[in-house]
C-alpha cells in the first residue's frame, strides 16, 4: 500500500500541479463554480462501457476504493454497453474519459495500432507479476507493448441447473463427450423440455457455439488458423463443424432467431430447457432472481468431440482497462488502471458482492463461492484459451459477415455449402489491412 | 432573383442605390445559410463519394488508400446481403406506396368530409406521427417480442411465443405494420392541410353537375391538390429509402432484417469502419436522388406547358 503511495506521488510529480494552476487560473477568470482539488490529488474521469445495476455497483466499488487510497477525484460515465462499442473510434478521437473499460485481444490491439491508446508497459513492470502469461499476451499489442490491464473473465461453457440434471439422474461430471451430452439433450427432450437453449437475435451469440464445435472437432490450432485466414471456410474440415451443429437443431428452441441471449438464458431461468453455452456472466441475473436459483447454476467444459483435442480450448473472453492516449489526464488513468489490476482493486470489487472472477493470480479466492470455483475448474482444465469470434477475427469480417451467416444458416441447416462459400468470397474480398 | 432582363433598368438601378447595409444583410441572409449549407451537408456528402473509393478504417488519414471500384466490385457480387436488402427497401416502397399512402390520403379524404368522430379519428391517427421513428420502434418491440404484450395476451410464454421479428419470412411484413402506423398518419395530416384549401365551390359545382364522389376526387380534387400530391410521392420516397431507426431498435446491427440504411451504418460504426459502409451510402443517395430528380422534372415540364 505504501509503495504504491509514494508511487502515485512520483509518476504525478508535474502534472497536477500544473492542473491546479490552470483550475487557478480559470478561478481568477470568473468560472468560480470549478471545485478546485486540495492537496497533491487529481482529478481524472472514468468511462464505464456499462448501465447495469450489478456491474455498475461493482465498478463504483472499484472508484470509491481508489479514492480512498490515492485521494484523488473521479468522474464515473456510463455509457450502454453496444453504444459504447459503436461509438468507440469517435469517443477515443475526441475527448475520451482517462481511464476506460475494454476488452483484451484483438479489439484492444486494433485500436493501439491507430495510436489511440496509452502504453502503459510501465504499470505491467509493477503488477506484471500478478498475471499469468496467457493475460499479459492478451493485454499486449502487435508492437509487443502492454496496452491492457485484465479484470476479469468468464470462461464459455455448458450451463445447467443441477437439479434439473439430478431430476434424470445425471451427474455432471458424467457428460464428458458429446454422447454423453446427446444422451442428456435426449433425456430433457423426453421430459418435453428444451435441450438446448440458443438465441441468436443479436447475431453474436451463437458465434461461441461455432467457436467450441470448431476447437473440439478441429482442434485449437485450426480455429485460430481459420480467424486469421490461413484456413478456409469451404474446408470440409469447417463443414463438420456444421454437421455436428445441426445435430444440436432439434433439441434447440423454435424460436433462437427471436431471442437474445438473456432471452435463452430465461428459458433456463424458468426451467424450460436443460442446458445452455453462454459465458458466464449471467450468473448476477440468477442471484437477483434468489440465491436458491443461483445455487442451483452450474457450469461444465462443452463435452469432448475428437478425443484428440479433448477438451483442451475454451473461449474465455478477458475484460478490463485501457488508458486513452487522448485523456487529459493520462497519468491519473494509469495510476487508477494500475489500481484496478492490483489485488486491492480487485478485492474491492469482489467486495460488492457481484460475482466476478478476477483475473488477478494472487486474488484470495477463498471468498469465492461454489459456481465462482467451478469457473475456475473449467478453466484450468483448458489449456488453450481463445477470446470469441468477435474478438479472435477483422471486425469487419465478424460482425458484417459471420454473424448474418450463421442466421441464414438457423433459417436453413441445408444450406451450409452455399453460406461457407460466399463467408469464404467475403473473407477474400476483404480490403488489405 | 438575379435573373433581371434587360427590359428593367428601373428595377436594375434601383437594386444599385440599395444601401451598403442593406447589401450587407442581403450577402450574410444568403452567404451565411450557403455557407452552412456547403460546409454540413455538400462537403461532408462528397468526402463519402470520394471514400467509398478507398480502404480506410475511419481513423488516421495517412491509412487512406485507393481501392478504385473494389469496394462496389465487394458490394455487387460478393455480398448477399446486399441483395436482401434492396428487396427489402423494395418492398418497404411498394407498401408506402399501395397501401400506406392511399390509405393516409382516404383517411384524409373521409376526415375532411367531416364524417362522424372526424375530430376523434383525426387525433388518433395524428398521434404516432408525434413520436421519432426509435420511440415506435421501441413502443412496438415492447408489444411484439417474444416475452411482449401481444404473446402475453396470447398466453403464450418464450419457448413457444409466436415468432414476430425472427420469422425471416414475416419480418418485413411486421415491420410494414409498424412503419404504417406512423406514415399513414404522416400522408394524412398532409393531405388533410391540402383539402382544406380545394375551393369547396370546386366541389359544389362538381355536384351540381351530376359528378359521382369518385368523379369529383379524380377529376376535381386530385388535380387541384397537385402541389401537395408532389410533396406526398417524395416523401413516400424518402421515407421509404432512408428506414433505419426502428429496424435498428429492434434488430441493432444484426442482419434480422437487412436494408440499406442498416448496412451503411454496421459497416462504419463500431471498431473498425470499412469504407464499403460509405460506398453503400452513396448507392443509396444515388437510389433516392435519382428517381425524385426524375420526377421533379417531369412535374415541373409539365407545369411550364
Amino acid at each position: 500500500m505504501g509503495d504504491m503511495d509514494r508511487s502515485v506521488l512520483t509518476s504525478q510529480g508535474f502534472r497536477p500541479n500544473r492542473r491546479q494552476f490552470l483550475i487557478g487560473a480559470a478561478g481568477v477568470l470568473g468560472a468560480g463554480a470549478l471545485m478546485s482539488s486540495c492537496g497533491g490529488s487529481s482529478s481524472l474521469s472514468f468511462g464505464a462501457r456499462t448501465v447495469d445495476d450489478g456491474p455498475t455497483r461493482q465498478l463504483k466499488g472499484l472508484i470509491s476504493a481508489y479514492e480512498a487510497a490515492s485521494g484523488n477525484t473521479v468522474v464515473y460515465n456510463a455509457t450502454e454497453s453496444n453504444a459504447f462499442q459503436n461509438n468507440l473510434s469517435q469517443y477515443l478521437q475526441g475527448t475520451p474519459d482517462d481511464c476506460f473499460q475494454w476488452m483484451a485481444g484483438y479489439r484492444m490491439q486494433f485500436f493501439a495500432e491507430q495510436g489511440l491508446l496509452t502504453d502503459i508497459s510501465d504499470v505491467w513492470d509493477e503488477i506484471g507479476d500478478q498475471f499469468n502469461d496467457s493475460y499479459k499476451i492478451a493485454s499486449t499489442g502487435l508492437d509487443g507493448k502492454q496496452y491492457f490491464v485484465p479484470q476479469s473473465w468468464y470462461p464459455w461453457g455448458l450451463h445447467f441447473r443441477k437439479s434439473m440434471l439430478a431430476e434424470l439422474g445425471i451427474d455432471p461430471d458424467g457428460i464428458y463427450n458429446w454422447d454423453d451430452f446427446m444422451g442428456m439433450l435426449d433425456g430433457m427432450k423426453s421430459k418435453g423440455l428444451i435441450g438446448f437453449a440458443a438465441g441468436d437475435k443479436g447475431g453474436w451469440e451463437a458465434m461461441g457455439t461455432f467457436d467450441i464445435l470448431n476447437a473440439r472437432i478441429n482442434g485449437y490450432q485450426y480455429h485460430v488458423d481459420l480467424m486469421a485466414g490461413r484456413e478456409q471456410w469451404t474446408d470440409a474440415r469447417t463443414r463438420e463443424v456444421f454437421t455436428y451443429w445441426e445435430q444440436l437443431v432439434p433439441y434447440m428452441n423454435d424460436n433462437v432467431l427471436d431471442l437474445e441471449w438473456d432471452g435463452a438464458m430465461q428459458l433456463l431461468l424458468q426451467r424450460k430447457a436443460g442446458a445452455m453455452l453462454m459465458g458466464s456472466w449471467f450468473g448476477g441475473n440468477f442471484l437477483e432472481q434468489s440465491q436458491e436459483d443461483y445455487d442451483d447454476l452450474w457450469i461444465i467444459p462443452f463435452p469432448e468431440i475428437n478425443p484428440e483435442h479433448a477438451r483442451d480450448t475454451i473461449d474465455a473472453p478477458i475484460d478490463g482497462f485501457c488508458v486513452a492516449a487522448n485523456g487529459e489526464n493520462s497519468d491519473g488513468g494509469k495510476d487508477l488502471i494500475k489500481f484496478a489490476g492490483s489485488k486491492e482493486g480487485m478485492q474491492a470489487m469482489l467486495d460488492t458482492g457481484e460475482p466476478m472472477t478476477s483475473a488477478n493470480k494472487n486474488q484470495d479466492t477463498s471468498s469465492y463461492d461454489a459456481f465462482q470455483k467451478q469457473q475456475l475448474a473449467v478453466m484450468e482444465e483448458a489449456k488453450y484459451i481463445t477470446q470469441f469470434l468477435d474478438r479472435d477475427t477483422r471486425p469487419d469480417f465478424a460482425g458484417p459477415v459471420v454473424g448474418p451467416a450463421i442466421q441464414q444458416w438457423f433459417r436453413d441447416p441445408s444450406s451450409v455449402d452455399g453460406i461457407l462459400e460466399s463467408l469464404q468470397e467475403q473473407w477474400d474480398a476483404l480490403p488489405p489491412l | 432573383m438575379s435573373v433581371t432582363t434587360a427590359g428593367e433598368p428601373r428595377s436594375r438601378r434601383r437594386r444599385r442605390l440599395s444601401s451598403r447595409g442593406d447589401r450587407v444583410t442581403l450577402g450574410l441572409f444568403v452567404g451565411l445559410p450557403t455557407f452552412f449549407h456547403v460546409l454540413l451537408v455538400w462537403l461532408p456528402a462528397i468526402a463519402t463519394i470520394l471514400l467509398s473509393f478507398t480502404f480506410w478504417t475511419g481513423i488516421n488519414f495517412s491509412d487512406i488508400t485507393w481501392a478504385g471500384f473494389d469496394n462496389y466490385d465487394n458490394i455487387f457480387f460478393s455480398t448477399p446481403a446486399f441483395y436482401d436488402a434492396l428487396r427489402n427497401n423494395a418492398i418497404w416502397l411498394g407498401w408506402f406506396f399501395l397501401i400506406a399512402t392511399p390509405l393516409g390520403v382516404l383517411l384524409a379524404y373521409q376526415i375532411d368530409r367531416e364524417i362522424r368522430g372526424h375530430r376523434f379519428y383525426q387525433s388518433a391517427y395524428y398521434i404516432p406521427v408525434v413520436l421519432s421513428l426509435a420511440v415506435t420502434g421501441i413502443i412496438w418491440n415492447f408489444m411484439l417480442r417474444p416475452d411482449g404484450f401481444v404473446n402475453g395476451l396470447l398466453g403464450r410464454d418464450i419457448d413457444n411465443a409466436v415468432s414476430f421479428f425472427g420469422n425471416y419470412d414475416i419480418n418485413i411484413y411486421v415491420i410494414m405494420v409498424m412503419a404504417s402506423w406512423r406514415h399513414i398518419g404522416y400522408i394524412m395530416l398532409l393531405y388533410l392541410a391540402g383539402l382544406k384549401a380545394v375551393d369547396p365551390a370546386l366541389r359544389e359545382a362538381a355536384a351540381i353537375d351530376g359528378a359521382t364522389e369518385w368523379e369529383t376526387f379524380r377529376k376535381v380534387v386530385l388535380p387541384t391538390m397537385r402541389p401537395v400530391n408532389i410533396i406526398i410521392v417524395v416523401i413516400t420516397m424518402i421515407e421509404s429509402l432512408r428506414a433505419f431507426d426502428m429496424v435498428y431498435v429492434i434488430y441493432g446491427t444484426s442482419a434480422g432484417l437487412p436494408i440499406l440504411g442498416i448496412l451503411v451504418f454496421q459497416n462504419i460504426a463500431g471498431e473498425g469502419a470499412s469504407m464499403k459502409g460509405a460506398a453503400y451510402a452513396v448507392i443509396l443517395f444515388v437510389l433516392s436522388i435519382g428517381p425524385i430528380i426524375a420526377y421533379l422534372r417531369q412535374q415541373f415540364r409539365q407545369d411550364v406547358s
